[in-house]
């Protein structure tokens, strides 16, 4: 790390801490007093070698909230079928010791929660009927809220939790399973050239444009699967854009996917450090995640990212 | 013929029994009628994005007896992702020249919102889209309604079938909200308009990326739950270069001149229809939306400005919605 760039990590560390909320949590917006779950468990990742008291503050504030199902909802006061961010969650509560038990019902939702392509009634449907996206049904991964189809960010940050079980006995023996068909849903939605969307590469035959973020948290999911055509297109695409990106969030997550790939990416440090006004980005999520790109090996630790 | 007592407590219950599975067939689903007498709308030649759509855009709202004095203006634009050289989003220029009409209007203040629903970084699609820069020079406000405070918000009417939704604080506590749409053909929808722009205020951080559960629960039937929970105050549409085929990213660009701005939701998109050379009562939610939102027939509209004039040839579509073109 840089002079500079350690300057403005700490400088946006200092800001991070400022922004949390009496009740632990952090909102999603700087003008905002709504604690929402993303923006809580990126903050905590991102502070994780802060004094205690903020992250305490953050996990207990993380476990107070959870769902009697076990999953996490977006906000507090949210309905409780829980969220995508259920992973994040987990992932954001690893080592606490007292979070374990919670953690160990995150983990069963998270078992428990699929695309509903993943029925055989919505599988036949996408086969015969609706078939304007190309993806192949039998490869499932998580939604973003239950009741609807799998997504690519939901199903990336769901592998990268359940890689952070040490063993998948017992009640947890179709981890493997799961992981292996969230990998292929993956591979399934790239997009033709390299890179991923939201989910959706091909649509009434046009293929669509990957985006850096979804394309990034992808690529962290699949750090074992380097040698894979699929991502090693993606990994190109990505080298080839991320040099041309002026928004924050975008960028911190190339950095963090191409360092987790042995990529090169001192000269887009560089860049994210030099953007303009990075303290006084607005949405709070993002901020975290450039103090994440800035310490990339500590980041890589927290998300659970093996290398 | 003999009538007993039994005959008539079957019959009876055989009527209540049909009444109660085919009534929600029959009765309607929208809570209450907002339909005004009459509408307004205005149509705009305008060849390009130019510094002029400022002046004309002015002339324009000049037409409508428009009372935003101290009042908190929403500008909701359509910005759903970036490609180079095709027209997704709506123009800034026609944003920046809405947020100073309204200011001059005396508004109390402006603000540009909205959450696009194809794109997570919102920072992205407004730097690569040429908003992030106008709107700080203009010092204009912008909220990213996928991550804005949530009110859960009963829903005024049950076309989805949905009690309630999560929507922004921003857009709830508009005095005056107005919808921007780029005037697209649209691949499940048909079209994407005023009110098919609503969409973009459900918010991603609780319905992802994209709003699949509108999906799910019918795109029509969503656009209707949503303009009838969330007035739409005015509508200035971008058709300067439109999208025809398969939108709403994948389009092609079509230059139509046109700006439609308009006091009704319902009629704004019927007139956009029109001049895209579709038979707006074919599209579910115009129709629909003309029984208690607004009005689509144009005896009802007072046209203003240029005259409606149906394309030569009308915009692409695909497949499945060839049947919204006129005869």
């Amino acid at each position: 790390m840089t002079m500079a760039e350690h300057i403005v990590l700490s400088e946006l560390s200092a800001e991070l801490v400022g922004r949390q909320l009496p009740q632990g949590g952090w909102a999603a917006l700087r003008s905002s007093s709504q604690p929402a779950l993303e923006a809580t468990c990126l903050s905590v990742l991102a502070l994780g070698t802060q004094p205690v008291r903020v992250p305490e503050r953050a996990q207990n504030f993380l476990l107070h909230i959870q769902n009697p199902n076990g999953s996490w909802p977006a906000f507090p006061g949210d309905d409780q079928e829980g969220s995508w961010g259920t992973s994040l969650a987990v992932i954001a509560l690893h080592d606490v010791v007292p979070a374990i038990p919670g953690r160990l019902n995150g983990f069963h939702w998270l078992m428990n929660c699929s695309g509903r392509e993943s029925n055989w009634l919505w599988k036949w449907k996408f086969r015969t009927a609706d078939r304007h996206v190309r993806f192949d049904p039998d490869k499932f991964g998580w939604p973003w809220f239950p009741e609807t189809v799998s997504w690519v960010v939901p199903t990336a940050f769901a592998i990268l939790a359940l890689n952070q079980l040490p063993c998948s006995c017992g009640d947890f023996e179709r981890i493997p399973f799961r992981v292996e068909r969230g990998i292929e849903m993956l591979m399934d939605r790239a997009c033709p050239g390299g890179g991923w969307n939201a989910g959706n590469g091909v649509v009434y035959g046009s293929p669509l444009a990957p985006h850096p973020d979804d394309t990034s948290i992808a690529l962290l999911a699949l750090t074992d699967q380097t040698q894979d055509p699929v991502v090693q297109s993606s990994l190109q695409w990505l080298e080839r854009t991320a040099p041309s990106l002026t928004a924050p969030w975008s960028l911190a997550w190339a950095i963090l996917a191409l360092a987790a790939h042995r990529r090169p990416v001192v000269s887009l440090a560089s860049s994210l450090v030099t953007l303009p006004d990075l303290s006084n980005i607005e949405d709070t999520s993002t901020l975290a995640v450039v103090c994440l790109a800035l310490d990339c090996h500590r980041a890589w630790s927290a998300l659970g990212v093996t290398r | 013929m003999n009538l007993t007592r039994r005959d008539f407590l079957i019959g009876s219950a055989a009527v209540a029994a049909g009444a109660s599975v085919s009534a929600p067939f029959f009765l309607p689903k929208y809570h209450t009628v907002e339909r005004p007498k009459r509408s307004r709308v205005a149509i705009l030649n305008v060849e390009q994005y130019s510094q002029k759509i400022d002046q004309l855009l002015a002339a324009g709202l000049a037409h409508f007896p428009i009372d935003v004095q101290g009042k908190a203006v929403v500008l909701k634009p359509n910005l759903v992702d970036y490609l180079p050289n095709n027209a997704i989003n709506t123009h800034p220029l026609l944003v920046l020249a809405a947020a100073e009409s309204f200011r001059r209007l005396g508004a109390k203040s402006v603000v540009v919102a909205e959450g696009p629903g194809h794109q997570r970084d919102t920072q992205l699609v407004l730097s690569q889209s040429g908003y992030q820069q106008s709107l700080r020079e203009e010092k204009i406000r912008f909220v990213d309604l996928n991550r804005d405070e949530l009110i859960r918000t009963p829903l005024r009417a049950s076309y989805m079938g949905m009690k309630d939704l999560w929507l922004p604080r921003t857009v709830l506590e508009a005095d005056f909200l107005v919808s921007m749409p780029k005037i697209k053909a649209h691949h499940w929808s048909g079209v994407t308009l005023s009110m098919k722009n609503m969409f973009g205020i459900v918010p991603g951080a609780r319905y992802g990326w994209p709003k699949n559960i509108l999906h799910w629960k019918g795109i029509q039937e969503s656009i209707l739950d949503l303009c009838a929970t969330v007035p739409v105050r005015f509508v200035i549409a971008d058709g300067i270069v439109a999208m025809e085929g398969n939108g709403p990213l994948n389009g092609t660009p079509r230059p139509l001149g046109k700006i439609v701005l308009a006091d009704d939701p319902v009629a704004a998109d019927a007139t956009c229809a029109r001049l895209m050379g579709f038979e707006p009562d074919r599209i579910v939610h115009i129709r629909e939306g003309s029984k208690f939102l607004g009005n689509s027939s144009p005896a009802l509209i007072d046209q203003v400005g240029e005259a409606l004039t149906r394309p030569a040839t009308p915009f692409q579509v695909v497949p499945e919605f060839q049947y919204l073109h006129a005869l």
